[in-house]
Parts: structure tokens; C-alpha cells; sequence
């Protein structure tokens, strides 16, 4: 298995990445303007407040030691401590990771679910009524924003049919399945529009492609030659791009988490960032980049697995 | 004659085309006897290939239909039987095999899959079946280990291989007849001949009926029965091959055979060559010693230098002003890179190249500039080395205009001169190379070599992807251009005999080094190396009595072809 070597290899190629993810986390955050300890205390506390609080939290030493002191607490496995919710940063994102990974996964798989139909569907009538039909729908896709979308789809499934929950997140399997549909079909719904089109082009192709005409040459009916051949064959290109789109809903899903109040690390963040608690934003930065170096990998595994001549 | 297995009646197909109709197949009738090779010939836009999809209703657009005629296999009108009755027939009793092996197989799919998917669904055998018959398949077809072979992906093979595993695909379910479609044009002449024996003996071991498409006379002559000759969608002429070769009917026909390359043709350009013996003049190219490496396998942390795989190893060669030079080899041989390597395109590893004594490596930039005033390369691909957004006068006009050496004012007159040189009228200027055939763009092509007032071409591989007739316009084209302009050309091909028609000098390249150099008329006749005269066997002679292969078989024993067997 040795096309799969990289895998063990690749992970040591994360740690420079990593660490540049690291600096610049680190600077950009203590770019947001704005004092954490005058916002802690409010607008009336007095200078000397002020400086004890920089001082608890380190605030008043130069940026390079900042630095060091967190590359140091890294390495004991410590972020530092949340000026807002007084533990460790790594405790507190332990306990919003949950939602947002599940969140990311079903929307993932939701928008494969509804791409893979619907670009077949395109491309295996291709210039014919259902063709326009999946162009349209794609279009009202990508067109409406995805929190006024999130937003529609609670007036109807929630408040109108009554069949799924409003918003948050449940304590049961089934519970927390039940409120993540609403917010995975809201992300899905636009993530797919874009892995539809790139799919239907590709199995456009593929459908005129001389491996169909070989297949269909040796008798296979067309079911068999869309299925076992054009499909595997459009699916590579297709999974780069959802590899880059997960990457960007990583960070988007700060807007779902707050249409639906999940309690996920997109809303840890936004509050972070209100009350400048330095050290949680540049701790959810952290793993949101590192979640897009991971799945990068993935995709890279994944590649490797649908196309036997990649060697990486 | 016994009765034919398949018969073709006025079979014609139409196009149609927003409320305009054409004729694709105008009437064509044909008779394919049990155990017969059938060689259709004709160029591209022929029909012929059309035809044989038409046989099995795999017709490339919606638009396209059969309009009238009838196809009888064994008495059964194809034409009319239902489209799950087809399934049947396509794998089942027509076999087909295309040019391109390396499109057609699925890249994603293993090769005794793909072999095995036909057995599975038209004999309905379980997988363990499916996988025994498939192997034994792939051994028929001169597979080595097909047992291992089974589980290996298409690009994991040469080319040879890949095509015998588009032949194992597609006599996987028993066919009557094969189709093969040019099966053998993207293959190195050795290559060739042991697919076209391949083919060959099945149709001895098999009783298989085989129709044969190519381009090349010299296939038909070599391996066929009976010929048909198509041009514009018409069957011009059949009949036994003899006699069509002997006695052809048709001007067009008398015309293919003519333009076939292994025909004793024009004398070669020796006036030029004969005159720099005489005079002590300075090679304009000097090659010594040239190695061209590349890094392979090479990763993030092993460095790049991990393995390198060496495709010019210690080549010297002097090339005089006014030669025209041949380089033959198989693909893999080095040629192409060997040309690249003299233009600066790709990195030399160590060795020298000088260009009228200025040295390419130590005086990188100013030999660079002076070699890319002074040297220009027609490509292969004629449609992919044109810009398909610029017209050909903006393209020829870019190059005069960087070079510099044309006023701006002049540049649409010589523009003219150019076309008119390669012999493409003057209005091409304002065209796109889309709305071209692959003849004019080549011509372009070399118009573009041409403004640079170049005192040294190379062209690679610039006719492999054009029809015979096509090709012989465009070697007369560099024949009077060498003559008249006095230019220095460096011809690299894996056809050997339009080199032996059009060179001088010929050098054979035989894995990065070169076997054999020298007077191109006592290379073709007394080779010295063995890998020289196994190419030079090869090559199908136009006449049937020569046989394929010749002593090639026992040639290729002691020298192996470059192509690895995995």
C-alpha cells in the first residue's frame, strides 16, 4: 500500500503550517481594536483595575513574550485562560466542539446526498426539461442568502408544520439529530448547488467520453455505464472542490450557529470576539484553520482512494 | 465465397443540423465473409469510422440517424431490432476495439474488471467465473501474469498492453466480429506489427471476422483480405486486396496509394548535405556529451534528488547548416526530449550544447536569446500549440512583433508572405484555428516557425496526427521550405519512412542514446544495430508479398522494446 504512504508522512508536513497558523492567529487578534480588560470591567473601572487585570492575564508584556508564554502553554496543552469564562480555552472549546463537527459533518453528507441525484438527473437529460428544472433550483440556491434561508425554513418546518425544533441543540441522540437537520439543510442546500454543477459538468462529459463509448460498445446498458463508469469517473474532480467549500463552511457556520442558537464554537467565537477574550478567539481561529489543514488531508485520502493513477 | 456473416445494404445516415440535412453515409453496401479481414480506408471525415458505429447504432449524437438501409448479421436486420436486442449484439457478437486504448479503458476501474463486466452481464456468470474467464482472456492476448495483471489499473501499462487489454475487453464475450477502429495509430511501429500479428492469429484461433480501420495502405497490404476504400462518406471501391492495390479504379484510391510513405518516393535533399562535406564549415548545432535527467518519486522530505530517471544519456551529435536530420526511435526513446533540450525548453543535467558556437549552458541568457531569434519548433499537436483565441495573424504577428525584426508596418505583409509560403491562402490570417482542419493548422504552425527567419527547425512528431494525404502535402511543404531557404531541420518522427523520404541524415535513438547515425539510404538498407533493423522490419510495406515483421520477431528477442511489462 504504498500510494498511501503519504499518509503517514503528510502529518509531519502540518507542524510548519500549523505554526504559521499560530503566528498569525496570534497577531491578527491583537489587531482587533479595543482593551479585553477595559471591556471586562466596564466603562467606569480605574486605571489601577486596569492594570491588574493586564497584568493577571500578561497583557502588559511585549507581544513577542506574549507569544512565547502561549507557544509555551501550547506545549503543556494549555491555551491560556478565557478572560470572559475564567477556565482554559482548550477546556472550553472541548465542550462547543460537538455541535459544530456534527453540524459540519451532516451538512457535508446532506449536500452529497442532494448533489449526486440531482446533477445525475441534469446531466443524464441534459438540455431537456429536468435539466432547467435542477439548473433553477440551484440557481434559488446559491441566490438566497443562507440565513434568511435558515430563517424561511423555520417559518415552515418549525412554525408552520410544527415537525422540527425552532432552534438550540438536544441532550439525546435522537434530540440533537432532530435540531440539526434544519441548520444542515440550510448550509447543504447552497454547498450542493455548487457540487451539482461541478458534478453535472463533469458527467456530461464523462457521458460523452470514450470510456462510455467503449462500455456501451461492449454491450453495456446505459444504467451500468452511468453508474459504474461515468459516476466513479466525475466524482474525483468533485471532491477538491467540496474539500474547499468545507473549508470555507467551517468558518461560515458562525452564521448558522447563530440563526439556529446552536451552542457550537461558531458562537463561542462571536461572543470572543464582542468581549475581546483574546485568548479564546485565537483558540477557535486555531482549530477552525487546523480543521481546514485536516480536511484538506482528508480529501487528499479520499483522492488517492477514487483515482488509482494520483500519487501523492 | 461463402455467405457472408454480415452484410451492409445501402446503408445511409444523415445529420441533422438545425433544419439543414447532410449525408454522412450516402448508400454503402459491404460483404464481411466468416474468418475475413475487411481493411476500410479512407481519411479522416471518410466515414468510415461512422460506419462502424453505424453497424451497431452507437451513433455519436441524437442528431445523427439511420435513415435508410439494412445491416444483416447472419440474416438479422440490425437496424430494426429493438434497443435491449442491441445490448445483446454490442460485446456479444460485434466486438469493438478503438485507436485510443489509453481514453477508452476506465482509468478508475481495474483491468480485468472491465473485462470481466461483459462476461458478467451477457453470460450471466457468478464473479469467481467471470474472474477465470477474464484471466484466461488476458492470457490469449499476451498478457505475461494475467493472473496479477487482472488486478492492475489501464495506467499502469504501456500502450501495446493497453490495447491488447482493449482487445481482451472486447473478445471477452465471444464476438463474430471485431471492429477495430485505427487500433494500432497511437502505437510505436514495433508495437504495431505485434498487434496487428495479435489480431492476426485470433481471427485463425477464434474464426473471428474482422473490419479493419486505418489510414495506412501499408496495414491493409500487410493483413487484409479484402479492401474497401471510402472518401465523403462514399464507398468508392472494394475488392480483393490485390487487386486493389494493383488495379485501383478510383483516381482517389491511385492517389492513397501514392502518397503512402514506403513508396520509393522523391529522392532525399542530399545537394545540401554533399556541400558541407565539401566546405569546412561549423556545425550550426553541436551537441556533446548531453545528459537530460529527471527526478522521480521525489518527496517533501527525501529531497528531490532521490531517484532520477535518465531520458538522454550521453548523446553527441554535430548537426551542419542546410542538413535535414532525422530522429527515429520508439516513443520513450528520448527523441522529444533530446529536441527539447536543445531549445532550452527543458533543463540539460550536464553536457554541452552549442548553437553556431555559442555555448547554451555557460552563456544561458544571451545563447538563449540569440538561439530562440534563430531556431524555432513545430509541434505535434497542431490545434493544441495554436492560441484558440487568436487568430493565426495574431499569432504569426506576436512572433514578428517580440522579434523585431519586421517594422511594425511591414508585420501584415510579411504575415502574408508567410501564409503564402506555407501555402495557405492569405485570408487565413483572420481565422481561428477552430474553424480549421488539422492540416492547415500544422501549416500554421510552421508559418509561425517560419517568422522567426529561423536558420534551424525542429519539428516533433509534426504529421504523426494528420491523414496520409495530409501528411504527404505537409513533408513536400518542409522539403521545398529545407531547399529553398537553405534552413537546417531537424525532423523527429516515429514514422520511419516518411523520414527515410524526406531526411538526409538519419539517427536512431534506442533508449536516450542514439544506436545508429548516418546517410538515411544505408541506415534503411544495411542497418548495423539490431534495434535499427527491428524498426526498420516493422514497418507494413504497401506490398503484400513482403510479409510483417520480416526477421523482426527474431530481431525483437535479443533487442527488448522499451515498453515495460509490469
Amino acid at each position: 500500500m504504498h500510494r498511501y504512504r503519504f499518509v503517514l508522512l503528510r502529518p509531519l508536513q502540518f507542524l510548519p503550517v500549523i505554526f504559521g497558523i499560530s503566528i498569525i492567529t496570534f497577531i491578527l487578534v491583537r489587531l482587533i481594536p479595543g482593551d479585553p480588560a477595559r471591556v471586562l470591567l466596564g466603562t467606569r473601572a480605574t486605571p489601577t483595575a486596569i492594570a491588574n487585570i493586564r497584568a493577571q492575564f500578561g497583557l502588559d508584556e511585549p507581544i513577542w513574550l506574549q507569544y512565547f508564554y502561549f507557544l509555551r502553554n501550547l506545549g503543556n496543552g494549555e491555551m491560556g485562560k478565557s478572560i470572559l469564562y475564567k477556565i482554559d480555552v482548550l477546556n472550553l472549546i472541548a465542550t462547543r466542539i460537538e455541535p459544530t463537527l456534527a453540524l459540519v459533518i451532516c451538512s457535508v453528507l446532506l449536500s452529497i446526498a442532494i448533489a449526486v441525484p440531482m446533477a445525475s438527473i441534469a446531466a443524464r437529460n441534459a438540455g431537456r426539461a429536468p435539466d432547467h428544472a435542477v439548473r433553477i433550483i440551484s440557481t434559488f440556491g446559491i441566490g438566497f442568502p443562507p440565513f434568511w434561508l435558515g430563517l424561511m425554513l423555520i417559518i415552515l418546518f418549525s412554525v408552520k408544520l410544527d415537525l422540527l425544533p425552532v432552534s438550540g441543540y438536544g441532550s439525546t441522540l435522537g434530540d440533537k439529530l432532530a435540531h440539526l437537520i434544519l441548520p444542515s439543510l440550510t448550509i447543504a442546500l447552497s454547498l450542493s448547488t455548487v457540487l451539482t454543477r461541478s458534478l453535472r459538468a463533469a458527467m456530461i462529459e464523462g457521458l460523452k467520453s470514450d470510456v462510455a463509448t467503449a462500455a456501451r460498445a461492449r454491450g453495456m446498458p446505459e444504467r451500468i455505464v452511468f453508474w459504474r463508469h461515468v459516476l466513479p469517473n466525475s466524482l474525483v474532480p468533485t471532491i477538491n472542490l467540496l474539500a474547499v467549500n468545507t473549508g470555507w463552511l467551517i468558518g461560515g457556520t458562525v452564521v448558522i450557529e447563530s440563526v439556529f442558537a446552536l451552542p457550537g464554537m461558531g458562537q463561542l467565537l462571536v461572543r470572543a470576539i464582542f468581549s475581546r477574550d483574546y485568548m479564546v478567539v485565537q483558540g477557535v481561529a486555531m482549530v477552525f484553520a487546523c480543521a481546514t489543514v485536516l480536511v484538506n488531508f482528508l480529501a487528499d485520502i479520499a483522492t488517492v482512494a477514487a483515482d488509482p493513477r494520483v500519487k501523492l | 465465397m461463402n455467405t457472408p456473416i454480415l452484410s451492409v445494404r445501402d446503408l445511409t445516415v444523415k445529420a441533422h443540423l438545425d433544419g439543414e440535412t447532410r449525408v454522412l453515409l450516402d448508400h454503402v453496401s459491404l460483404d464481411l465473409a466468416k474468418g475475413e479481414i475487411l481493411g476500410l480506408v479512407g481519411e479522416s471525415g471518410s466515414g468510415k469510422s461512422l460506419f462502424c458505429r453505424s453497424l451497431v447504432r452507437l451513433l455519436p449524437s441524437s442528431r445523427l440517424k439511420i435513415e435508410d438501409g439494412a445491416v444483416l448479421l447472419e440474416g438479422r436486420d440490425l437496424t430494426e431490432v429493438s434497443d435491449a436486442e442491441m445490448l445483446k449484439v454490442r460485446g456479444a457478437e460485434i466486438g469493438m476495439i478503438f485507436q485510443n486504448p489509453t481514453s477508452h479503458l476506465d482509468p478508475v476501474m481495474r483491468i480485468g474488471d472491465q473485462i470481466s463486466e461483459g462476461i458478467r452481464y451477457h453470460q450471466g456468470l457468478d464473479a469467481c467465473a467471470a474472474r477465470a474467464a477474464a484471466t484466461e482472456i488476458l492470457s490469449q492476448v499476451g498478457f505475461p501474469d494475467p493472473l496479477c495483471q487482472y488486478d492492475n489499473y489501464p495506467h499502469e501499462f504501456s500502450g501495446g498492453m493497453r490495447q491488447r487489454a482493449m482487445i481482451a475487453v472486447a473478445l471477452s464475450c465471444n464476438p463474430k466480429i471485431l471492429i477495430a477502429d485505427e487500433p494500432t495509430t497511437a502505437l510505436d511501429v514495433t508495437i504495431q506489427a505485434q498487434i496487428l500479428t495479435l489480431l492476426m492469429e485470433l481471427r485463425e484461433t477464434r474464426g473471428l471476422s474482422i473490419i479493419l480501420i486505418t489510414h495506412d495502405l501499408g496495414i491493409v497490404a500487410q493483413t487484409c483480405d479484402r479492401i474497401a476504400v471510402m472518401r465523403g462518406g462514399k464507398l468508392l471501391e472494394q475488392g480483393p486486396k490485390r487487386q486493389i492495390l494493383s488495379q485501383p479504379k478510383d483516381p482517389y484510391t491511385t492517389r492513397l496509394i501514392h502518397s503512402h510513405p514506403s513508396m520509393p518516393g522523391v529522392e532525399p535533399v542530399t545537394e545540401a548535405a554533399a556541400s558541407t562535406v565539401a566546405a569546412p564549415v561549423k556545425p550550426i548545432l553541436e551537441i556533446d556529451d548531453l545528459h537530460v535527467r529527471f527526478p522521480i518519486g521525489g518527496s517533501f522530505f527525501r529531497g528531490s534528488a532521490a531517484k532520477t530517471i535518465s531520458a538522454v544519456s550521453g548523446i553527441s551529435l554535430q548537426i551542419m547548416p542546410g542538413e535535414t536530420v532525422g530522429i527515429v526511435g520508439e516513443s520513450g526513446s528520448g527523441k522529444s526530449t533530446l529536441a527539447r533540450a536543445v531549445l532550452g525548453l527543458t533543463p540539460i543535467s550536464s553536457g554541452h550544447i552549442s548553437f553556431e558556437g555559442v555555448d547554451l549552458a555557460q552563456q544561458k541568457t544571451a545563447g538563449l536569446a540569440k538561439l530562440r531569434r534563430e531556431a524555432a519548433m513545430v509541434f505535434q499537436d497542431p490545434f493544441n500549440a495554436l492560441n484558440p483565441r487568436m487568430t493565426i495573424g495574431q499569432t504569426i504577428g506576436e512572433v514578428l512583433a517580440v522579434q523585431g525584426k519586421v517594422a511594425r508596418v511591414d508585420i501584415p505583409d510579411r504575415i502574408g508572405e508567410l501564409l503564402d509560403l506555407v501555402g495557405l491562402e492569405r485570408d487565413f490570417a483572420d481565422r481561428k484555428p477552430r474553424s480549421m482542419s488539422g492540416g492547415q493548422c500544422q501549416r500554421a504552425g510552421i508559418a509561425r516557425a517560419l517568422a522567426v527567419d529561423p536558420k534551424l527547425i525542429i519539428a516533433d512528431e509534426c504529421v504523426a496526427a494528420l491523414d496520409v494525404t495530409i501528411q504527404a502535402q505537409i513533408i513536400d511543404l518542409f522539403r521545398e521550405l529545407a531547399a529553398s531557404m537553405n534552413l537546417t531541420l531537424l525532423f523527429i518522427a516515429h514514422d520511419l519512412a516518411i523520414v527515410r523520404n524526406l531526411c538526409a541524415r538519419t539517427i536512431v535513438m534506442y533508449r536516450g542514446e542514439v544506436v545508429e547515425d548516418g546517410p538515411s539510404a544505408q541506415v534503411f538498407s544495411q542497418p548495423k544495430h539490431a534495434y535499427t533493423a527491428a524498426l526498420v522490419a516493422a514497418i507494413p510495406d504497401i506490398d503484400p508479398d513482403k510479409p510483417l515483421l520480416g526477421n523482426a520477431e527474431e530481431a525483437s528477442g535479443s533487442i527488448r522494446s522499451i515498453k515495460r511489462m509490469p
